[in-house]
């Protein structure tokens, strides 16, 4: 008579089979609510080209009045619209490089300032001082002539 | 061997053990693990009931768990709540699992509390020391049926429109006090957006808050007293101590557990086969759809109302049958104190009959409501009353001739 217990094989067995079903339950209940909790497809897709809410002769009118039109959706994005004082029209993805905030175009100082954290960026949207680490993406722009006279700001993604 | 020498300090502790003191000295797990040792649950006839209570406890859990998810996705306005659990249904991946899941275990619950407060009832588990076990399980079961009442509104369709139109018109005819409460619930005098998003709040988290709370004192209460024994049982092993018992831990536990998965394939499969259904979108100047009519578990209030006349003894039909309910609901909260033989194991004859009429009335009530049973007022009375004295005569015949020891 021997008191150290030997093996038993079918238990061992029927142990693992346990172990594998409490394994595979896990499984089939952390799944679905995985699949769950990750986001949906989008459901607007993103535009290649829009047009400004504005065109440049209300950008001029606004900017002498000192407004500054708001950025607008381009691709889900915001969309900053700048018009230089030489006449030239640029478009930038308004998203800080820094933290992701949305910036603005300053009129008095000629700049392109992100409010969270003080960066400053040049009308080129180079980083000019403070945390922004790369420059602004940059949108390719193209003036079209309206029927009464007036040119509409198109803004598309550069090639 | 070659150990280091702060290991030969400690020969006896098995790996992990370190851990295990750590944690216990900052914890006071053993504590935890003594409480959990001295737990036991008695073994006999009706110990198939101990399970119910934490059935209820494992649903309650898949209901928060599924609620959290679907929060999620969900939007409490009537411009976008429909859509909102439209896109659960169909955009989000096993959207309509989570939905599905979350509607049937709702009514399981609801099911299995039933179940809970009946065979509390049958054992006269509810006497003395644990009167309160029961007040605060009657408590939790008026919040659940509260919980299946606001979660209704909020896919808003149609018929949670409607339902919710008339489950708040019916509190308002609650004497005196109804006009105040209608306006209160609906957050105004018609059901609006106001209401939905009042709704959500109790719903997710007035509702849950107080829920927690009651259910911490109905379990404390439960540990404190442990699981009471039916007398016939003390009776037949001569005393509470010489019944016989399983440790809570793991023995009972694991048997907890085995019903606890069980319930959640048969919840997998009932969302599988039966996905639930979401219906039209509210329109607040529609009719009212065809057959429409409350769940299951309102279905005998909602017959009632139905078969009741215009007006009843001077009353309004619906200030009637809420006075009705509610003294029901009055005489089950006090049936511990009605019972005063309870105490010493003596017999219970009024309360036993006036149960089973309950009972037999629920189900031809219910019956009625499905469309099923075509009965006036009189004829349910007469038909459930009916059901109850055979089903007494039977019971008292079987424990005459049978020779029963366990019928008082």
């Amino acid at each position: 008579m021997s008191d150290s217990p030997t093996p038993v094989p079918r238990r061992n067995w029927l142990l693992r089979l346990l172990q594998w079903s409490i394994a595979a339950s896990v499984a089939a209940i952390f799944y679905p609510v995985v699949r769950f909790l990750w986001p949906r497809p989008a459901t607007v897709s993103g535009a290649a080209e829009v047009t400004a809410p504005f065109t440049v002769e209300e950008l001029k009118a606004r900017y002498a009045r000192g407004e500054v039109p708001p950025p607008f959706n381009f691709d889900n994005k915001p969309c900053l619209v700048v018009l230089l004082p030489d006449g030239e029209i640029r478009a930038f993805n308004a998203i800080c490089t820094h933290v992701a905030c949305t910036v603005a175009f300053r009129l008095d100082k000629k700049d392109i300032f992100c409010n969270c954290h003080n960066g400053v960026y040049d009308l080129n949207g180079q980083p000019v001082s403070g945390p922004p680490p790369r420059p602004l993406q940059a949108y390719k722009v193209i003036r079209r002539r309206l029927p009464n006279g007036q040119e509409e700001i198109v803004v598309s993604r550069t090639a | 061997m070659s150990h280091a020498p702060l290991e030969s300090a400690l020969p006896a502790m098995p790996p992990g053990s370190r851990w295990k003191t750590f944690l216990d000295e900052r914890l006071g797990l053993d504590a935890l693990a003594q409480l959990a040792e001295k737990k036991r649950v008695p073994v006999h006839r009706a110990t198939v009931f101990y399970f119910l209570g934490g059935m209820a406890l494992f649903l309650f859990g898949i209901q928060v768990v599924t609620g959290i998810l679907l929060s999620l996705y969900y939007k409490p306005s009537p411009d976008q709540a429909f859509e909102s659990v439209r896109a659960i249904m169909t955009e989000v991946e096993f959207g309509w699992l989570i939905r599905s899941i979350h509607s049937w275990s709702a009514n399981l619950l609801i099911g299995v509390l039933y179940l809970h407060l009946l065979t509390t009832f049958i054992v006269r588990a509810y006497r003395r020391p644990r009167e309160f076990t029961w007040i605060t399980g009657l408590v939790l079961l008026a919040l659940f049926l509260a919980f299946g009442f606001s979660g209704y509104l909020l896919p808003w369709n149609q018929l949670a429109f409607f339902a919710t139109k008339v489950g708040t018109d019916i509190a308002g005819g609650v004497p005196l006090v109804g006009k105040y409460m209608l306006l209160l619930a609906r957050s105004g005098e018609e059901v609006t957006g106001d209401t939905l998003a009042r709704f959500y709040s109790l719903h997710v988290v007035i509702l849950p808050l107080v829920t927690l709370a009651v259910l911490g004192v109905h379990l404390y209460l439960v540990q404190k007293h442990g699981m009471s024994i039916p007398h016939p049982v003390i009776r037949r092993y001569g005393g509470e101590e010489k019944v016989p018992s399983i440790p809570f831990v793991p023995h009972f536990l694991l048997r907890d557990m085995v019903g606890w998965y069980v319930a959640l394939g048969l919840l997998a499969v009932l969302a599988a086969l039966f996905p639930w259904e979401l219906g039209v979108k509210a329109d607040p100047f529609g009719s009212a759809p065809e057959a429409i009519r409350p769940e299951w578990y309102f279905l005998f209030m909602f017959a009632t109302l139905e078969q009741t006349p215009s007006h009843v003894f001077g009353l309004e039909n619906k200030q009637a049958v809420v006075l009705f309910f509610s003294l029901v609901g009055l005489v089950v909260l006090l049936v511990p104190f009605l019972d005063r033989a309870a105490a010493w194991g003596g017999p219970r004859r009024v309360l036993s009959f006036l149960a089973t009429w309950a009972v037999c009335a629920f189900v031809v009530q219910t019956g009625v409501g499905l469309g099923l049973l075509d009965f006036h007022l009189g004829t349910s009375v007469a038909t459930s009353g009916i059901a109850a004295v055979v089903l007494a005569a039977g019971y008292v015949a079987y424990c005459r001739f049978a020779g029963r020891e366990q019928c008082s």
